[in-house]
C-alpha cells in the first residue's frame, strides 16, 4: 500500500486570506493584553485605597499600619506572580523541537498548579492577618470587637475556604488532566511506548 | 524567504499534518491557521540556525500537540467557527480511511507519521520532534506496520 501516495490525496482547504490571519493575530494580543491590564488596574487601585486610608487615619497604631502593610503586599505578591506567569502562558515558544516543548508545557502547567494552590493561600493568610490587625484601633468594646471580626473573617474565610476551592477545582481539574495528558506525550517519545 | 512565499508553499503541507492529527476538517484548517500566525509573528526573529522547513514543522507540531490543553478547557462544540467555506474530506474511501488510521495513533506518532508521509527526510523529522534518528528510523517502521495491518482489515 502507498501511504504516501494516498497521504497526498488528501484535499487541502482554499488558503484563508491573509488579512484573517493578521486579524486572528491582532485579536489574540489585544485580548491578551486587555484581560492582563484590567486585572493589574483592579488589584492596584484597591492597593492604592487601603495605603491612603490605612496611612491617613489620625494617630493610627502600629498595628493598623502593619495591617495595612500586609494587606497591600498579599496583593501586590499576588500581582507579582500573576504577572510573571502571564508572559509564559502566551509568549509559549513554538519552534522548539516536539520533546522541549512538551517539557516547557510541563513548566509552565506547574508553575499555573503552584500559582492556583500555594500563592492564593499565601495571599489569603496574609489578608487575614492584615485585616485582623487593621481592626484591632477600632474596636472599643467586645460586643463590636465581636461583630467586626466575626463579620469580616466569616467572609474572608467563606472566601477562602468554600469559594476558593470550588473556583480552584474548575480549574485544577482541566489543568491536572492537561499535565497528566503531557506527562503521557512525553513518555511516548521517551520510551517509544 | 518572505511571509507570503512561505504561506504558498506550506499551507498545504501544514493543513495535512494537522488533519492527520485530528482527521477533522475544520479543526485542521482551525490549527493550521493557528500555525500561520505563529510564523507571521516569530520570522522576524527565525535566524536560520535551523532549515526553514524544520522550523515551519515544529510549530505546526508544536500547534497540535496543543490541542491537548483546548480539548481539556472546552468541548468541541464551543470551538470557533470558521467563515470560509467548508470543503468537503476526501471522498476516496483510502485516503478517508488512512487519516482516520493516522489520528487513531498516539499523538507523538500521528505526528511522526504524518511528517514522514509528506516526505520529510528522517533526519529532519529528528530535529523536528527531537529524538534520534535511529529512534526515529525504528517508530517510521512500526507505525507503517500498524497501518499496514489495519489497511488488511480494511481490505478483507
Amino acid at each position: 500500500m502507498d501511504f504516501k501516495k494516498l497521504w497526498h490525496k488528501q484535499e487541502a482547504d482554499n488558503m484563508p486570506d491573509i488579512k484573517i490571519l493578521h486579524k486572528r493575530a491582532d485579536n489574540i494580543k489585544r485580548g491578551t493584553r486587555i484581560k492582563l491590564i484590567f486585572e493589574n488596574a483592579v488589584l492596584l487601585a484597591i492597593s492604592a485605597l487601603i495605603i491612603y486610608v490605612g496611612y491617613n487615619i489620625p494617630h493610627a497604631l502600629p498595628t493598623t499600619k502593619i495591617g495595612t502593610a500586609l494587606m497591600v503586599i498579599s496583593m501586590l505578591m499576588y500581582l507579582f506572580v500573576y504577572n510573571r506567569l502571564i508572559p509564559v502562558l502566551f509568549k509559549t515558544n513554538f519552534a522548539i523541537s516536539t520533546h522541549e516543548y512538551l517539557e516547557q508545557l510541563i513548566s509552565i502547567k506547574r508553575r499555573e498548579d503552584f500559582l492556583n494552590r500555594v500563592i492564593v493561600n499565601i495571599y489569603f493568610v496574609l489578608l487575614i492577618i492584615g485585616v485582623g490587625l487593621y481592626f484591632v484601633q477600632f474596636v472599643h468594646n467586645l460586643l463590636g470587637g465581636i461583630l467586626m471580626y466575626g463579620l469580616t473573617f466569616s467572609c474572608l474565610l467563606f472566601a477562602w475556604f468554600y469559594i476558593q476551592p470550588i473556583t480552584v477545582k474548575r480549574r485544577q481539574k482541566p489543568l491536572m488532566e492537561t499535565i497528566a495528558k503531557l506527562e503521557e506525550l512525553n513518555r511516548q517519545l521517551e520510551n517509544g511506548e | 524567504m518572505v511571509f507570503d512565499d512561505i504561506y504558498k508553499t506550506y499551507w498545504n503541507k501544514v493543513f495535512r499534518i494537522c488533519m492527520g492529527y485530528v482527521n477533522d476538517h475544520d479543526w485542521a484548517k482551525d490549527i493550521a491557521q493557528e500555525t500561520f500566525v505563529t510564523i507571521w509573528q516569530q520570522l522576524p526573529k527565525f535566524r536560520h540556525e535551523a532549515a526553514i522547513g524544520t522550523w515551519i514543522f515544529r510549530i505546526a507540531s508544536n500547534h497540535c500537540l496543543r490541542q491537548i490543553e483546548r480539548q481539556n478547557r472546552m468541548p468541541r462544540t464551543e470551538m470557533p467557527e470558521q467563515v470560509e467555506q467548508h470543503v468537503e474530506q476526501s471522498k476516496e474511501p483510502q485516503v478517508q480511511f488512512l487519516y482516520k488510521c493516522i489520528a487513531e495513533l498516539p499523538e507523538t506518532d500521528r505526528i511522526i507519521i504524518s511528517l514522514e508521509l509528506e516526505d520529510i527526510k528522517q533526519a529532519e523529522i529528528a530535529k523536528i520532534v527531537g529524538l534520534s534518528e535511529s529512534n526515529i528510523r525504528v517508530k517510521v517502521h512500526r507505525i507503517k506496520e500498524k497501518l499496514a495491518k489495519k489497511f488488511e482489515g480494511y481490505e478483507h
